[in-house]
């Protein structure tokens, strides 16, 4: 029977769930995590890495170097960032992030040699301590804002957007805005925070360009500067950031992850990270930057093949948020009722936003965050990276390279005309890129 | 006392002879010829006295902790943005932006302060003698915002629980913005406080007090003109 019922193809189950939830609520949908609905985009999975036969010779896996060291911020910081692999920790706030989680990321990326960025809402204690090598983020909110640890920050992220929601400040619920967030914030216990778009002391890339000075004087031009936004007009504002003099400038697509915000921003703004990679890596070479300015890339990015293909594209280094969390146990089945409690179940989660994370991740609560286990977590986050800087590897080795900054746009073929076009490598089955 | 000359060099160059007069141990430095540069006395984190005499650019004593800053001529965007504490006294004028995001500590400005005074300010204490523009005191988390002239359109939007105070006429209160009588404590320290700097400025009494009518902290779909206009 249910066969021949005609559902609608336009008002789908979760079209309807959608107008009725803001029908009772009156306010647009809040979630996290990100983009959910169907990539009909072109993204990595477009795209195949082509590895050596005849026309090149492969390095053997278990005898030959393939280098995976990372050195980030050559431009103008006195001591650039020296990583031993090319994926690092995205920032995610104390807030969002429970501290647990965040201590557990800290060792993880401390473990593997890499480095972990603050978030917005200023830098914990117990994550410089527990890091290597830490980015410290300078915000539109300026929540937490301290000289003092600026100054013991290996490098300083200055953020002017988020891919899950360029254009927009970040949001954080009520129920996260505990005493000891409300604290660090310097803000009302419980309060809806929302934060700012626009940064309070400068407008545009004219005014950026001393701000970015500023830190430099701040800091006194010992640590490199990213320039971190949204992919949204990617070719225009590396340049920008180029200009305002960033180090090493991140971009994060669409797919990015996000704590909390507007599901709207999550699935309607921004362009993907596959084709923001290609306009940054072109952008930079238009001003003649590319290599100078060391590019990060963020977004949706889930193992060493996005990672590799990122790379092979232009990108120095990967940020993983989503991905990281997910080692830290995130929508895995453990307490499964307490997801049913929110609505949801283990695999569908996107419930950050509530405060009540059934696995401890992104909540404040004394309880729940019980349920991450700061050693286990931080092994689990490190196991994670070295899979994947392995994966990057592998795929490195099979194309030849002895430096996993080697691999190359050469090195892929595209799987739809939409990859060909957008990353300018030729459609597997031609020696044509399309639009060219 | 050091004296710095900046004649025809660089930021870098002044700000590096700045801490070097400080790691000799002087406590009291005079700059001269500022010439409106950018990001002077930046990140300074002792408790010394430098006076720039003449004006200074963008971001001058941003980033400080603990520090008194006087400036002879006005100022640039940014003036004092996220201190920690200490003093930041302009003799003329503020450009955008001036004491943002402030965590604590004072800044006093005795000319007149531009758009976005206070934007985000965390704690501490503004004073103005004049008069400011549009949007001071935006999105306010605590602290004291005081202007003793009139203050511009959008004023104290969005606050959380800055308190404000306008001697003179305000053009227009920003979305959630609500006037209300300053309590007798109110009242004794503005008096207390503008007697200290600004011996002229108006009495305690004859200042409007606003604050946020908290309808932004929460939301709550009865509210929703207001959070149109927020959003
Ligand atoms: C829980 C969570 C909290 C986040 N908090 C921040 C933040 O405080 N500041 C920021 O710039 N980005 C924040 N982000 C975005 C990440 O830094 C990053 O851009 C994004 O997560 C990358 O996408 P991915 O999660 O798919 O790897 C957050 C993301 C998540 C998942
Ligand atoms: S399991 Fe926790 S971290 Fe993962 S989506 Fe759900 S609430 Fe967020």
């Amino acid at each position: 029977m249910r066969d021949v019922l005609q559902a609608s193809a336009t008002f789908q189950p979760a079209v309807i769930e959608d107008i009725q939830a803001k029908a009772d609520s009156g306010l647009y949908r809040i979630r996290g995590w990100g983009t959910l609905r169907e990539r009909r985009w072109a993204t990595f999975d477009d795209l195949t890495f082509l590895p050596c036969s005849l026309t090149r010779i492969p390095l053997e896996g278990y005898r030959e170097k393939c280098s995976t060291r990372t050195v980030l911020g050559t431009r103008f910081a006195r001591n650039p960032i020296e990583l031993d692999i090319p994926v690092m920790i995205t920032g995610m706030s104390w807030g969002a992030l429970s501290y647990n989680a965040k201590v557990a990321l800290a060792r993880g990326a401390r473990a593997v040699g890499s480095s972990n960025t603050t978030g917005d809402g200023g830098m914990l204690m117990a994550e410089r301590e527990n890091s290597r090598t830490l980015i410290y983020e300078v915000l539109p909110s300026r929540y937490g804002i301290n000289i003092h640890h600026m100054r013991m920050a290996d490098a300083i992220e200055l953020t002017i957007g988020q891919g899950a929601k360029p254009g927009t400040g970040g949001l954080l619920l009520g129920s996260k805005v505990s005493d000891m967030i409300a604290t660090q914030r310097d803000l009302p216990v419980g309060v809806d925070q929302r934060s700012p778009a626009r940064h309070p002391d400068f407008l545009g890339p004219d005014d950026m360009i001393i701000k970015v000075e500023e830190l430099r004087e701040a800091t006194d031009g010992r640590v490199p500067i990213l320039i971190k936004m949204g992919a949204s007009r990617v070719f225009d504002d590396v340049k920008l950031a180029a200009k305002a003099g960033a180090d090493i400038i991140v971009v994060d697509g669409m797919e990015g992850g996000t704590g909390a915000s507007p599901a709207i921003l999550q699935e309607h703004t921004g362009i993907p990270t596959l084709a923001a990679v290609c306009e940054a890596r072109a952008a930079l070479e238009d001003i003649g930057l590319y290599g100078e300015v060391q590019l990060i890339i963020a977004g949706g990015i889930r193992d060493g093949v996005d990672a590799a293909k990122a790379i092979a594209l232009g990108a120095d280094a990967v940020y993983i948020g989503t991905a990281a969390l997910i080692a830290l146990n995130c929508n895995r089945p453990l307490y499964v009722e307490d997801y049913q409690k929110l609505g949801t179940e283990p695999h569908h989660c996107h419930h950050c936003h509530t405060g009540r994370c059934p696995v401890g991740i992104t909540t404040q609560d004394t309880e729940l965050m019980k349920r991450l286990d700061i050693e286990e977590g931080a092994d689990r986050v490190a196991n994670l990276m070295r899979a994947m800087t392995l994966e990057i590897q592998m795929l490195a080795r099979a194309c030849g390279k002895s430096d996993i900054h080697h691999l190359e746009p050469e090195d892929m073929a595209a799987l739809s005309m939409e990859a060909s076009a957008i990353c300018g490598v030729p459609l597997a089955g031609t020696r044509k890129v399309f639009g060219r | 006392m050091a004296e710095i000359t900046c004649g025809s060099r660089s930021t870098r160059e002044i700000n590096a002879d700045i801490r070097k007069a400080l790691a000799a141990g002087e406590r009291e430095i005079i700059v001269r010829e500022p010439g409106a540069r950018h990001n002077l006395g930046v990140g300074i984190l002792e408790p010394v006295r430098i006076r720039f005499a003449g004006s200074v650019g963008y971001y001058c004593a941003g980033l400080i902790d603990g520090p008194s800053i006087e400036i002879t001529g006005s100022a640039g965007w940014g003036l004092a943005e996220s201190m920690m504490s200490g003093e930041v006294v302009v003799r003329g004028s503020s450009g955008n932006g001036a004491a943002a995001a402030i965590r604590g500590g004072t800044v006093v400005i005795h000319g007149d302060a531009a758009a976005r005074l206070g934007v985000s300010i965390k704690g501490g204490t503004v004073l103005v003698a004049g008069s400011c523009g549009y949007m001071a005191g935006f999105m306010g988390q605590k602290g004291r915002l005081v202007v003793c002239g009139d203050a511009g359109d959008a004023f104290a939007d969005s606050l959380y629980e800055t308190a404000c105070f306008v001697g003179g006429r305000i053009q227009g209160l920003g979305t959630d913005a609500v006037v209300e009588a300053p309590t007798p404590e109110d009242i004794a320290w503005l008096d207390s406080t503008l007697a200290e700097y600004f011996p002229g400025a108006p009495r305690g009494k004859q200042f409007q007090k606003v604050v946020a009518g908290r309808k932004l902290w929460n939301f709550d779909k009865r509210e929703w003109k207001v959070w149109q206009e927020a959003l």
